[in-house]
């Protein structure tokens, strides 16, 4: 008899509930939009939603990956779905495949740091060092030309070295998330919160022109997966193991545990955000030393509750002319 | 003051309503679920009591650390009215105080077969009449730093291993094994019992003695640790820990017995058991180690006498908290059945307060068809006790889990709330005094030696 | 057979068997639903239940609190022996999901001692919600293991409560309760909590419907809420001495997250009162105290006018609160809870419409929340309140923010003319849908000229959909406030008492 049209079959809704990031809260809370599957993988599925400024991509993962700033955490397995799918997000659930998903429990992925002693930030790097060298998960840029001039650009304050360096970066390696960008999401992350933390108004500063540079053209240079995530680190916004490395490098939670579940990550991820780390911990370290030398307002000296580390529009003209 | 769990990804631990669980898992929030049930009937005021004890979570920590750190030596063979200070007249028995009447046969029969060896009688009869009228003084192995397996009878002129403690100094004593089939620790004391304890004092105790001269003290705790990973439980198996034994003395026994060498080593080597009582010595140094910690809830000794379990506890000195002993659960030798056997009975608990024996199960895979199980329920057997013991064992490690430690420490408080009894390997005896053995398998301690424990530990508690 | 009690009796006692009582009530309720069963109880044999079983006539056998008692009365044998068996088939479903658990361990653990040994360093907190009785010994364990611990159970000897708090200084770590319904710690809801939105608020609650209540107001406001330590109902008393009060206070003084503290409780001890604020005053994040009937800020000591001082403290505009009248005009609002169902009506407070038609004779207050009962009585200053979440209503039985049975019989018995208040507390932990359990029986009221005035008490992410409960609520003909004074002063208003 052939197919009727109009007579598809809906499969039957399944609910399930989790936790998500608040960055995912808007789009939630919006009207239903389309949304598309990037990509698919045992532990997690990204999805693509189209938004009348730019995309945003969703991270739909399990209990057991990495809680990135733009996921919602199942407490149970991830649907099996293909590359390409359709699916929804908006009015209080995300559809995709056989299932409804509802949040249950929102974090936050760029709680403050709170004030952090410059004395016990500078105790921190060559314990970061040591364990990251000894480490043998390692960068996948590790030597590469851009990688040593980003370094070397931080640590001499220079903007222009720093900004040519992450430019180039950008994009740069193999993967869902190439190396470069993880070790420039590292640095940015790094960058804002410690710098906020230890009163470091330049370190911020050199935060907002970074992040300015690298998402200013992401998403024609990496992949979308990428490009969101260095979105949310130009925001300030990480995931769970970075955000413990930075609350240990703070002497709030022990280093080496929480540097061992970062470094864990994926094929080089982890080890590529430790890496930006590091740079990040050293030039603000670098910063701070800089602006004691010199006795100019690089340290704000407000180092106590100053609220939010950063959305970038606003912070850029307010520290970028504190700084200068 | 501040908190970690205020920042980080939250873990956590539920127990009671399975409602408020779900709700965490509807929040995706990782945690392990208690399977909670109530604790032991009648125990919950007893148990706040204990648990109240300011004194208790250091009492305990020092407790089983001594347990676990105790480095067992073998450092003679000797007889037992030079190292016991027996007074004349005087036997001990395995479990806790008991006397003539209440005596189970298996133990009427070896107590018996003592005072024959003794030569206190001339018969067996002539030898009960002397027992009933209270003759012959008994006392517990456990106060005179001695266990015995079984009936654990000894009387001054048998044989015992001797072990120190190299770590804290004690000594412990235990009996020779005699053997399987009819032998005076499951109550026979028929001709050939006695026969063979006789050349037990004359030629193996004394070539063992000399032996050991040669060798130096034997490191207990080593070998034990090895016998584990070679298939030993150190209670129902001790075949490897045997083999093991033998090889550190046959040359030294070679060198030292002459003439009877051959005969000592044919006898060690032809009884799979020879080495489990002077394993029983080196738990028993062990666990006398971590006697008489104030407010530790730690059993420091589980025996049984045939009629009565009984159990110590380091927080209550030498005193005894008894139940009914049980009847093992188990394969039987030829035409014996459950109506054959005897309740439980014997000092080799000390195996599993040390935490080897049944505590060790999953170590011995090849003795599970023998105590009624599979391999499953042997590793099950071991994990259970890891919810009623304080330590995992430093040294004893069991290969088929990851070699992780023995579960070691009963805590007396645990039981109660778990209601998880200590699993206990052993011997099954025959009722009748002069059977010998007839079977081996599982048994279960009574709840009540428990419950009396911990309630004594409840009026010991300060107040407040 | 007995002339009175036609049909069959089938009782039996499973030794051995143990399961919570909420999870056993889900299992009572599905065997009464069976076709041909009258009367189900499976419940633990404790005391109290076998005083039920026998009241309901059942010939029992000896039990003990160990045992878990089946007790059936059907049309006939064939249909209890069917119910029997579908009552096993439930339990074993029980059991089956408590051994998987939601790890899939084959072994589960038997005490928290060994939950946090199995949970291998990751745990950060224990939930406790065993019978009171039993409550020491699993907090305890969490106390030696160096984790805080939430201990929702009651019934806890006050002693016992201040050893295990004193105990918790000595390691560093926070004891939230005993009777400590509500709490939530980074996120994550325990207990009676709801879904809030994470952000600069800490709150530390004697109180958990007060902090309920105070923690929704902000969250539709817009304020986030990054945790809610709450400490148990006795902890201001001068027993306890507000030991908890005085850690939370720290820790969320150390919480680089939170930038203001508000303190919710009934009115405390004075003495201990005096030691908090003294402590408060210490801090470095400012405090807001919420002691019912007596707040610091400069509103009337209302949990709404609380949560007022919060937003004025952090420079945010209080909105209007949104309600849903049953008559009135539907007028939006400023409201954040406008995702389906009607829309908010801002109306309120003033008596309503009915107020013209005749006032009522008589307020019965019908609550579920503690502190929400002394609130609205406080705020009405007339009428009858009964908290029926107090000890006496739930000893053995679930809480009724579970299971509304006696606020449905309380709800019947409401004479025509006088007016009824009631609260609605959503989030997790609560009944998935109170309103549809309650709907009828407030549709049954209304329709015999009884008000019904609801206090809803939820935020927009919870899971019962906070405009849904509201639109089914008002559909049955209450009265809707997501805030509790607000409801009180409205009802009040309908009897004409004290405003």
């Amino acid at each position: 008899m052939g197919t009727r049209p109009g007579a598809r079959r809906i499969p039957a809704r399944t609910y399930a509930t989790g936790a998500a990031s608040t960055v995912l809260r808007p789009l939630l809370e919006s009207p239903r939009r389309p949304a598309r599957v990037l990509a698919a993988f045992p532990a997690g599925v990204y999805l693509e939603v189209r938004t009348a400024l730019e995309p945003q991509v969703i991270a739909v993962v399990t209990g057991q990956a990495v809680r990135l700033p733009n996921a919602m955490v199942l407490a149970e397995p991830v649907p099996r779905v293909a590359v390409g799918g359709e699916a929804s997000v908006g009015d209080g659930s995300i559809e995709l495949g056989p299932l409804s998903l509802r949040v249950r429990r929102w974090w936050d992925p760029a709680p403050p740091l709170g004030p952090a002693d410059p004395v016990r930030l500078a105790r921190s790097l060559p314990l970061l060092a040591e364990l990251c060298d000894a480490s043998p998960r390692r960068p996948g840029l590790e030597g590469r030309d851009a990688a040593e001039l980003l370094a070397e650009g931080c640590a001499e304050a220079s903007l222009l070295r720093s900004l040519t360096a992450a430019e180039q970066l950008v994009g740069l390696g193999p993967g869902l998330t190439p190396s470069g960008d993880d070790m420039l999401a590292g640095l940015l992350v790094a960058l804002r919160h410690l710098g906020a933390a230890a009163g470091v108004g330049r370190a911020v500063w050199l935060a907002d022109w970074l992040a300015a540079a690298v998402t200013f053209d992401a998403r024609g240079r990496t992949t979308p997966i990428s490009a969101a995530l260095l979105l949310c680190a130009a925001r300030g916004e990480a995931g769970g193991e970075v955000l413990a490395v930075l609350r240990a490098l703070a002497g709030r939670q022990p280093l080496r545990p929480a540097l061992g579940r970062l470094l864990g990550i994926g094929h080089t991820s982890g080890a590529d955000l430790a890496w930006g780390l590091r740079i990040g911990l050293a030039a603000v370290l670098g910063l701070a030393e800089r602006a004691d030398r010199t006795g100019r307002t690089g340290r704000t000296g407000r180092t106590g509750r100053t609220g939010r580390t950063g959305r970038t529009g606003p912070m850029v003209a307010e520290v970028g002319a504190g700084g200068r | 003051m501040s908190l970690p769990l205020l920042s980080g990804e939250p873990h956590v631990i539920t127990a009671g309503a399975a409602v408020l669980g779900e709700a965490l898992d509807a929040q995706a929030v990782p945690r392990t679920a208690v399977d909670w049930r109530p604790p032991l009937p009648g125990t919950e005021d007893d148990l706040a009591r204990v648990l109240a004890d300011p004194r208790r979570a250091a009492a305990n920590a020092r407790a089983v650390d001594r347990l676990t750190s105790a480095r067992p030596l073998l450092t003679g063979v000797r007889p037992a009215r030079e190292v016991l200070d027996l007074p004349p007249g005087t036997f001990l028995h395995a479990g806790p105080p008991i006397g003539w009447e209440r005596a189970s046969g298996p133990m009427r029969g070896a107590l018996v077969g003592a005072v024959l060896l003794e030569g206190l009688a001339g018969d067996a009869a002539g030898a009960q009449e002397l027992l009933a009228a209270g003759r012959v003084r008994l006392e517990p192995c456990h106060r005179h730093r001695a266990v015995g397996p079984m009936a654990g009878v000894v009387s001054p002129s048998m044989w015992m291993f001797e072990v120190r403690d190299a770590e804290h100094g004690g000594i412990a004593h235990c009996s020779l094994n005699e053997g399987l089939g009819k032998v005076l620790r499951y109550g026979a004391y028929g001709p050939e019992v006695i026969g063979r304890l006789r050349w037990m004092g004359e030629v193996l105790g004394p070539a063992l003695a000399a032996a050991l001269e040669l060798t130096g003290p034997l490191d207990l705790r080593s070998l034990i640790a090895q016998a584990l990973q070679m298939g030993d439980e150190l209670h129902n198996r001790n075949r490897a820990a045997t083999s093991l034994l033998i090889r550190e003395l046959a040359p030294a026994l070679v060198e030292a017995a002459g003439r009877h060498a051959a005969e000592v080593l044919r006898f060690a080597g032809g009884n799979d058991h020879f080495f489990l009582n002077a394993g029983m010595a080196a738990c028993k140094v062990s666990a006398d180690a971590a006697r008489d910690v104030p407010g530790s809830t730690l059993v420091v000794a589980m025996a049984r006498n045939g009629t009565d379990f009984g159990v110590q506890v380091s927080g209550l000195g030498d005193r005894w908290f008894t139940g009914p002993a049980g009847v093992p659960d188990g394969l039987y030798l030829g035409a014996y059945g459950p109506a054959d056997a005897n309740p439980d009975i014997g000092d080799s608990t000390i195996t599993e307060t040390a935490g080897l024996g049944g505590f060790a199960m999953a170590a011995a895979p090849a003795i599970v068809r023998f105590v009624g199980g599979d391999v499953a329920d042997a590793t099950a057997a071991t994990r259970s006790m890891y919810e009623i013991t304080l330590a995992e064992h430093p040294a004893y490690r069991i290969p088929g889990l990851g070699f992780r430690g023995t579960p070691v420490g009963v805590d007396v408080t645990l039981v109660a709330r778990t209601g998880l009894l200590p699993t206990v390997n052993t011997g099954i005896a025959g009722r009748v005094a002069g059977t010998g053995q007839v079977g081996a398998g599982l048994v279960s301690p009574p709840a009540a030696a428990f419950t009396a424990a911990l309630a004594a530990l409840a009026r010991e508690a300060p107040i407040g | 057979m007995d002339a009175e009690r036609p049909g069959t009796d089938l009782v039996r006692v499973r030794t051995g068997m143990y399961h919570d009582s909420v999870s056993l009530m889900r299992v009572s309720r599905a065997a009464a639903g069976l076709p041909g069963v009258e009367v189900a109880v499976v419940a633990m044999a404790t005391g109290l239940n076998l005083g039920i079983a026998a009241g309901l006539g059942f010939a029992l056998p000896a039990a003990g609190p160990a045992d878990l008692l089946v007790a059936l009365r059907a049309a006939d044998a064939d249909a209890a022996e069917r119910a029997a068996a579908e009552v096993d088939g439930l339990l074993a479903g029980l059991a089956a999901a408590r051994v998987a658990g939601p790890a899939g361990a084959a072994e589960p653990p038997r005490t928290v001692r060994a939950a946090v040994r199995a949970a291998g360093g990751a745990a950060t907190l224990a939930l406790v919600s065993v019978p009171g009785r039993y409550a020491f010994a699993e907090a305890m364990d969490a106390v030696e293991a160096g984790l805080s611990v939430m201990v929702f159970s009651d019934d806890v000897p006050v002693e016992r409560e201040v050893l295990l708090k004193r105990r918790a200084a000595e390691h560093g770590v926070l004891v939230m309760g005993p009777d400590c319904g509500t709490a939530v710690v980074g996120g994550t809801g325990l207990g009676f909590a709801n879904v809030l939105r994470p952000g600069p608020v800490g709150i530390v609650a004697a109180s958990g419907t007060g902090a309920q209540q105070v923690a929704c107001l902000l969250d539709l406001a817009g304020a986030g809420v990054g945790h809610i330590l709450g400490v148990g109902g006795r902890d201001l008393s001068a027993e306890v001495g507000g030991l908890s009060t005085l850690r939370a206070l720290d820790a969320l003084d150390a919480d680089p997250a939170t930038e203001l503290i508000v303190l919710v409780s009934k009115p405390p001890d004075p003495r201990v009162a005096d030691a908090v604020r003294k402590a408060a005053d210490r801090l470095a994040t400012p405090v807001v105290t919420a002691f019912l009937g007596r707040a610091s800020g400069r509103g009337p000591g209302d949990l709404t006018s609380a949560a007022e001082d919060v937003l004025r403290a952090l420079g945010a505009e209080v909105p209007g609160w949104p309600s849903w009248s049953a008559a009135g005009p539907r007028v939006p609002g400023p409201g954040r809870a406008a995702d389906s169902g009607p829309a908010p009506d801002h109306a309120a407070g003033d008596g309503g419409d009915r107020a013209a038609a005749g006032r009522a004779r008589r307020l019965h207050g019908i609550y579920a929340g503690g502190t929400l009962c002394a609130e609205a009585a406080l705020v009405a200053g007339t009428g009858d309140f009964t908290d029926y979440g107090d000890d006496a209503y739930t000893r053995g039985r679930a809480h009724p923010m579970i299971d509304p049975a006696f606020r449905l019989e309380a709800l019947a018995a409401v004479p025509p003319g006088d007016a009824v208040l009631l609260d609605v507390v959503l989030g997790h932990g609560a009944d998935p849908d109170p309103a549809g359990r309650l709907a009828p029986a407030v549709a049954a009221a209304v329709a015999r000229g009884v008000p019904v005035t609801v206090a809803l008490v939820g935020s927009s992410g919870d899971p019962q959909g906070l405009a849904a409960q509201a639109g089914a609520l008002c559909a049955a003909g209450a009265d809707v406030f997501v805030s509790n004074a607000l409801a009180a002063r409205h009802a009040a208003g309908l009897t004409g008492g004290p405003r």
